[in-house]
């Protein structure tokens, strides 16, 4: 069997055997709320901010339901996979109440099969970065594939920040081929607002050539429709779960910043945690301007994310998955990096929480977990886990930083040859064909390459 | 087996019952038995709860007249004393594999009136709560059965008593929208009340399950997925062959 279908198929198969068995309750139990609720035709922003408002009102505090608080296109890629399951199953509840912290009720036998519907879209994500990577380098792919890290956070989790790395990776390679593509793919990668950072490299790279930018703008727009849809249909309720939540959280993750907890004081916590905002804006202002326009795309999306990942106030422990593949294609990144934060999710949840469905098989299971969750929660009270968490959280910035600095020498050296790299990458692995008949479906054939400033073959408008 | 806790309290969870004696907030639940329904596992139903609070032998409180000793008699059985200088009655709490068992007895006969609770049961013996509006004493019997239902658990419930001799009264007391108390009344120097119930799941289509397969799957999933691989790899090479006619 050929190698690049023998690494697929194995990534599949993994993933496929461990996905029915695991989960994080608070995340999946999320996307399985909002997938009822999307096929019932409701506004989930109306629903998440009527909850933040009921538990302000409660407590009189600035704190925020945590539902659903993402992109709306995401949940179009999850719905149609439990509107499926309904098929067989029926629509009586699976998954009662899991919100974090509690503990959901799960109903069997239907809950793995729930589970491994509720995760397809993240294990074929998964599989096409293995796809396309393998197309490359199967070393490569063999890495993404087998990364204990990227199969715990895909299946084990359930956390969906595969989908993520797929459209950064497919926005990196469409875009010396097709400024549309590459800006529809970036606009899907949305998905976790964090890659919100990478768009004022894009911006600055298509400054000037206005009909790539056009291009660009336009693939990326497609993207926001729904976000527009809803800024008219509900304005207040999106904003306060996109924006004022997320921008408004109280800082901490695997970065330098998890030690606010210390202080037991929420509004002085969440005041402090607006600083590293400031250090962020500033650091990728430099970045931006000093690289931006001229060093290759990778090294300078890689640069921007790892700015992101070192100054960012929150870094939960999964974002690192939606980079990895371009680490894999970067020669100066060390890719281990991924221990930092998989040592990081067993400091901040038992691992006997991603068991649930399976505990939860037998009350004698639920016993058990309820007595070893007790343990657990003493521990982390008195503050034996605080210590080791901070620790990791500065181990890894440190190593972020150090790649940072890595990548930014390369990128010195690199300016000049800008999207060349990208260019052999979508040419190695084939994806010409892809792109141009992508590109015909969209009526875009005669789309010029966006990221060809640097190709002599390609002249821009402006460089003729 | 009983896991006793410093606060005085004791809990025994089997594969279906989930059983609380001496909650160590009030002391209440002596014991308080509840279900874990078969398509949920992990949840605990409250099914019939007995009070010590509102319960009397020959006029004396259970709760507040009696010294109590609590010991496990063996690892199914908890054996509750009551003592008072004239009379010694042992409340035993066994579990059985498929129902618990309340035991009480003593040397001498004694006057009981048990009172057993639950918020709420739909209806007790047949009887719905449309047609009560007060206490209603039910005619004698040894089987008490009732239906309920649980506020976050989409599943109709039922439960059982069984009595090992007839009471002298039973009698239900309607509130709001169910059943909240069935009390007995008996005389005599051993009663025991054998508590079960089940529910089942509404909404959901039912599969055939059994539990002890679990441990069946992950292996099952694993060698289906290395047959699935040898097959794709077998064929694969089949086909490959043919297109360049080689063979092995």
């Amino acid at each position: 069997m050929e190698e690049r279908s023998r690494i697929v198929l194995l990534a599949a198969a993994i993933r496929l055997a461990i996905a029915p068995f695991f989960m994080h309750a608070g995340d999946v139990g999320t996307i399985y709320e909002s997938s009822i609720m999307v096929l019932k035709g409701a506004n989930l922003f109306d629903f998440v901010y009527a909850k933040t408002i009921q538990m302000q009102s409660a407590t009189g505090l600035p704190v925020f339901f945590e539902g659903y608080a993402y992109h709306p296109l995401l949940i179009y890629f999850f719905a149609p996979f439990y509107w499926l399951f309904t098929l067989f199953a029926g629509q009586g509840p699976v998954m009662i109440d899991g919100h974090y912290p509690s503990v959901p009720v799960l109903i069997y036998p239907w809950t793995p099969v729930l589970l491994l519907m509720l995760k397809i879209p993240i294990i074929l994500a998964d599989v096409l970065v293995v796809y396309i990577l393998a197309g490359m380098d199967s070393k490569k792919a063999k890495i993404y594939a087998f990364c204990p890290y990227v199969i715990f956070i895909s299946v084990v989790w359930g956390m969906f920040d595969a989908l993520v790395a797929l459209f950064l990776l497919l926005s990196y390679l469409t875009s010396p081929r097709n400024s549309f593509l590459s800006g529809l793919f970036y606009g899907l990668s949305l998905m976790k607002l964090y890659t919100i950072v990478l768009l004022p490299l894009y911006v600055v790279r298509l400054f000037g050539k206005w009909k790539e930018f056009g291009t660009f703008l336009a693939g990326f727009a497609v993207t926001l429709l729904p976000i527009v849809y809803y800024l008219i249909v509900s304005p207040v309720s999106i904003w306060n779960v996109l924006i004022t939540f997320q921008g408004g959280r109280l800082m901490g993750g695997v970065n330098l910043y998890n030690f606010i907890w210390i202080v037991q004081d929420l509004r002085f916590d969440l005041a402090v945690s607006m600083i590293p905002n400031i250090f962020l804006v500033v650091a990728l202002f430099c970045l931006i301007v000093r690289f931006g326009r001229k060093a290759p795309l990778l090294e300078s999306t890689l640069a921007i994310m790892f700015v992101y990942f070192l100054f960012g106030k929150v870094i939960n422990e999964q974002f690192l998955v939606s980079i990895f593949p371009l680490m894999l294609l970067c020669k100066e990144c060390d890719h281990r990096l991924w221990v930092a934060p998989f040592v990081f999710v067993f400091l901040r949840s038992s691992f006997l929480y991603f068991m649930l469905p399976i505990l939860w098989t037998s009350p004698i299971f639920y016993g058990y977990y309820l007595q070893a969750d007790t343990v657990w929660r003493q521990l982390q009270a008195a503050g034996y886990l605080q210590i080791p968490m901070y620790a990791v959280g500065v181990a890894f910035s440190l190593l972020i930083f150090w790649n940072l600095l890595r990548v930014i020498d390369t990128a010195r050296g690199g300016i000049g040859s800008t999207y060349g790299i990208a260019d052999n990458r979508a040419k190695e692995l084939g994806l010409q064909g892809l792109i141009s008949r992508l590109a015909t479906m969209a009526g875009l054939s005669r789309a010029r390459c966006a990221f060809s400033a640097c190709s002599p073959r390609r002249s821009m408008p402006s460089q003729r | 087996m009983w896991l006793g806790y410093g606060t005085g309290a004791y809990q025994y969870q089997s594969e279906n019952y989930f059983v609380l004696f001496n909650d160590p907030y009030d002391g209440s639940s002596k014991p308080h038995i509840h279900v874990n329904p078969s398509f949920a596992p992990a949840s605990r139903i409250s099914l019939v709860e007995f009070s010590d609070w509102t319960s009397w032998v020959n006029d004396h409180n259970f709760f507040n007249e009696f010294n109590v000793t609590i010991r496990a008699r063996s690892p199914q059985t908890l054996d509750v004393t009551y003592s008072r200088p004239e009379l010694v009655i042992h409340k035993y709490i066994e579990i059985l594999p498929d129902a618990v068992r309340v035991t009480l007895q003593s040397e001498k006969e004694f006057v009981a009136h048990i009172e057993m609770w639950r918020w709420v049961m739909a209806s007790i013996n047949g009887i719905s709560i449309k047609d009560v509006t007060k206490p209603l004493v039910i005619p004698p019997t040894t089987l008490v059965e009732f239906t309920f239902s649980d506020d976050g658990l989409p599943g109709l419930g039922r439960g059982r008593i069984v009595m090992s001799a007839m009471p002298s009264q039973i009698e239900i007391w309607p509130h709001e929208t169910g059943f909240n108390k069935i009390t007995v009344d008996f005389v005599n120097s051993m009663m025991s009340f054998t508590v079960s119930g089940s529910m089942e799941a509404v909404g959901a289509p039912s599969l055939n399950w059994n539990y002890a397969l679990l441990p069946y799957v992950l292996p099952i999933v694993s060698i289906t997925v290395v047959a699935l691989y040898l097959l794709v790899g077998r064929y694969g090479r089949t086909i490959k062959n043919r297109a360049t006619r080689r063979g092995n």
